[in-house]
């Protein structure tokens, strides 16, 4: 499936270095640089038909990062030394793009659009809100920035999380270091009482279990992942309750729960058709 | 030392703290916003202006410091505004929705 951003605006920066044939250095390295993120859009646009997975609790939304979200504010680091890797980081990232959905762990699936991890593209995905959850949440997470060394997700309206999220890889020490760090709010109360109910204990196994998934790709497995909590603010943001709105759980909950009408309506359709 | 590196200067007028970003906005510059954050809190300055005429590039991790920063100011119940974005910069803020929460000007001396 493929799922793209549409991308009407230009900026006037982008515009003059394409009418600019003999860019200087600085200026193209400039060019570079800014094209590594995507280009404004006011609402996020699933062009082509979602066939593996639903696109409504994605399509139309606007972008929501952890400042539109309601619960706390954490920032969470997980990160692996890949050590007796001999990658660089720029070689870990071009492998952690291209294979991003084999790195998730199995109880979620993560379409990634046909163009790959790059900026203004949409991934939809489909996760479990809490842990033994009867239902599968759909929702997606737009790729706001993409180059060589990092990229970054930012959810739409709806998601659980209100979140950006970077995927990264450095030396440090001589050693290559995977990197995913999230910036991320519980987007309205419910998402915010199934994060405290076990939801963000379950978000940190998926994101551990990502980069020893990783690791174990690069020839670092067994390596543990190192994860860091921090609360960066511990208030609730109750003029965000209205997010309740646009919650993808409550979407997904109502499409399960009226599934069996929809095969109903669907049967007689076929029985009249076949009359 | 990189030459691009980020510094982070704080003046502190009366009404407000202006931190002046000079370089590169990214994963390096963590240690330099937070410090200039102190800056500012330690002066009880309830209004920040961060000054990005002198910042020539940020990538996500820098804006995700620019969140956190911004987070920190409306947690201590500081207002924040940004003066001297590029026009790239000022759809950067406006896509990632920092704008919500920042009031952009369009000139430094403003």
């Amino acid at each position: 499936m493929m799922a793209t951003m549409r991308q009407e605006t230009e900026t006037d920066e982008q515009r003059a270095a394409e009418a600019t044939p003999e860019a200087s250095p600085a200026s193209r390295l400039r060019t570079s640089r800014d094209e590594a993120w995507a280009k404004p859009v006011d609402r996020v646009s699933v062009t082509a038909a979602a066939e593996r997975a639903p696109a409504d609790t994605v399509q139309g939304r606007k972008l929501s990062g952890p400042l539109q979200g309601f619960g706390r504010m954490w920032q969470k680091t997980f990160r692996v030394p890949l050590y007796g890797a001999t990658l660089s980081p720029r070689e870990v990232i071009a492998i952690w793009k291209a294979e991003f959905p084999a790195f998730w762990p199995k109880s979620a699936k993560f379409y990634a659009p046909l163009a790959g991890i790059a900026p203004g593209e949409v991934a939809l995905l489909e996760l479990k809100p809490l842990p033994g959850a009867p239902i599968k949440l759909s929702t997606g997470v737009m790729v706001i920035y993409a180059d060589d060394e990092s990229f970054t997700f930012m959810t739409p309206e709806g998601h659980t999380l209100s979140a950006w999220i970077t995927f990264s890889a450095f030396e440090e020490n001589g050693v290559t270091v995977a990197q995913a760090q999230a910036l991320e709010r519980p987007s309205d109360p419910l998402d915010e009482l199934a994060y405290m109910l076990g939801g963000s204990k379950m978000n940190d196994r998926f994101w551990e279990q990502t980069l020893a998934n990783l690791a174990t790709r690069l020839g670092a497995g067994g390596v543990p992942v190192e994860t860091q909590r921090v609360c960066i603010d511990k208030r609730r943001q109750w003029r965000q309750v209205g997010n309740l709105r646009h919650s993808a759980s409550i979407d997904t909950m109502k499409r399960t729960a009226t599934a069996p009408i929809r095969a109903m309506r669907r049967a007689v359709k076929r029985a009249s058709d076949r009359r | 030392m990189d030459a691009d590196a980020l510094t982070a200067r704080v003046e502190t007028g009366p009404d407000r703290a202006t931190i002046l970003i000079d370089g590169r906005i990214d994963r390096d510059g963590d240690a330099a916003l937070a410090a200039a954050y102190a800056e500012v809190a330690a002066a009880g300055a309830t209004a920040i202006r961060l000054d990005f005429t002198a910042v020539g590039y940020i990538n996500s991790t820098g804006i995700a410091l620019i969140v956190r920063l911004l987070t920190e100011a409306r947690r201590d119940g500081r207002t924040v505004e940004a003066v001297g974005l590029s026009d790239h910069y000022r759809e950067i803020f406006r896509i990632t929705r920092l704008s919500d929460f920042m009031t952009i000007l369009e000139e430094a001396n403003a």
